[in-house]
């Protein structure tokens, strides 16, 4: 573990250089305050430091004071070195965000035992962080595929949309749909379907760019956001997803098991100011098209064509019907 | 037989029985006393008090770490007189504080050449 070592005073910074060394710390040692806050605030800094009380340009509080302004880093645990007894001046120095101090001359040990008790923090902060962040993964992904899950990625649609509109750029909007997924779950039983929906997600990832969004919006339907999408190739994108879905069969537990998707597609610069949840019903509508034509195909949803006969024979969208 | 100003024992001890940490922090302070001595005692003789404590507070560091109790609290003292504006006092505690530093300085001496053989 790295530590920052501030002290004026070359013997006793020499000496605690050494002490942390022995100690299997990887030590920087600085000779100043305002080199040890510059320190504390990159990126990459130590997580724990050891800063002498007074020192030129700024002082051991001061460090503290100026680490602890940053609220957006991870935690430093910071000791305090010093030969102020007096409890007003040890006040002080807790106060302006040291967690410990230490008397000079230090002992060797007792110094190790209290980075001991800095390190204990240290860890369980990070374990606290760990936590935090699965909990935020579970909350925003579907847990059997890791694709962003229903909520998020209506909400990334929203705005993704928002700055197409903006920016007078185009988002295609894919809904998916396994084709005979029913069938799969009733021959090859569930668990081979749980594998079938991971794979299908997999493929999905693998056939957008980085900047793309795909999210499972349903059992067995999936929702893709081509961002920035020059909309003479839409269709053409769309059409290649879809081939990559279908290419080869999913190698289950069960067997192998052949599988195709049919697409909705909606290109948004063709539908103007439409909401998240109009845009929806209409790739909806789209998709049960493709249904109706045969499966494992795409077909776009086209505003022109789409008359009021044509909405009534679309079934209920999809966010109506779960 | 002259006092021991360098309490050996315990340095050995804060150095964790690194003879040649010790060998460093020893030449270490024998490169930098005699300029902070001198530091101090130009303040002193302006009556400097900021001055005083400034120099006095890094000598003390110095001498803490050598495990020399009596020159460190000597030079403390300083500190003491220099936060309290008591100038009057500054030569007679510099006095002090130099009768113990030239015995000191022999002894450094005598010390780096027991750990380096």
């Amino acid at each position: 573990m790295r530590i920052l070592i501030a002290d004026d005073e070359l013997m006793s910074r020499r000496l605690l250089e050494k002490t942390m060394q022995r100690a299997g710390y990887e030590v920087t040692a600085v000779a100043n305050g305002r080199l040890a806050a510059a320190e504390l605030c990159k990126s990459e800094r130590p997580r724990l430091a050891l800063l002498d009380w007074i020192m030129p340009e700024l002082d051991g509080p001061g460090v503290c004071r100026e680490v602890r302004k940053r609220k957006d880093q991870s935690y430093v645990y910071m000791i305090l070195l010093t030969s102020k007894e007096k409890k007003e001046d040890v006040v002080a120095g807790l106060e302006s965000g040291a967690d410990d101090y230490l008397t000079k001359p230090f002992d060797p040990e007792e110094l190790k035992a209290r980075l001991r008790t800095g390190k204990r923090i240290l860890d369980l902060e990070d374990r606290l962080i760990e936590a935090r962040e699965e909990m935020r993964f579970q909350a925003t992904h579907d847990a059997l595929t890791s694709l962003w899950n229903r909520g998020v990625i209506m909400e990334l649609l929203g705005r993704e949309l928002t700055r197409a509109r903006r920016e007078n750029k185009c988002t295609a909007i894919l809904l998916g749909d396994l084709d005979h997924f029913k069938n799969i779950n009733d021959t090859y039983g569930h668990l081979a379907g749980d594998e079938v929906l991971k794979e299908t997600a997999r493929r999905l990832v693998s056939s957008v760019r980085s900047y793309d969004f795909v999210g499972r919006f349903g059992g067995e339907e999936f929702l893709v956001t081509l961002n920035n999408c020059d909309p003479a190739f839409g269709l053409a994108r769309a059409e290649k997803i879809r081939q990559t879905i279908a290419e080869r069969p999913v190698e289950t537990s069960a067997g192998s098991v052949p599988i195709s998707m049919s697409f909705g597609l909606l290109l948004s610069q063709e539908w103007g100011y439409l909401s998240v949840v109009e845009l929806l019903h209409e790739v909806d509508t789209a998709l049960y098209a493709a249904k109706a034509a045969g499966r494992n195909c795409v077909r776009l949803a086209a505003p022109k064509v789409q008359t009021e006969g044509a909405r009534e024979l679309a079934p209920e969208p999809v966010w109506r019907r779960r | 037989m002259a006092k021991n100003f360098i309490d050996l024992e315990e340095l050995l001890e804060r150095t964790e029985n690194d003879r040649e940490l010790m060998r460093e922090l020893l030449s270490i302070f024998k490169e930098e006393f005699p300029q902070r001595h001198q530091a101090l005692r130009e303040a002193v003789k302006s009556l400097n008090a900021t001055q005083v404590v400034m120099e006095a507070h890094a000598l003390k560091g110095m001498l803490s770490n050598l495990a020399a109790v009596e020159a460190a609290t000597a030079v403390a003292e300083m500190e003491d007189l220099g936060r309290k504006n008591e100038t009057s006092k500054f030569l007679e505690s510099f006095s002090r504080f130099e009768a113990i530093a030239k015995e000191l300085s022999r002894q450094v001496e005598a010390c780096m050449a027991e750990v380096s053989g």
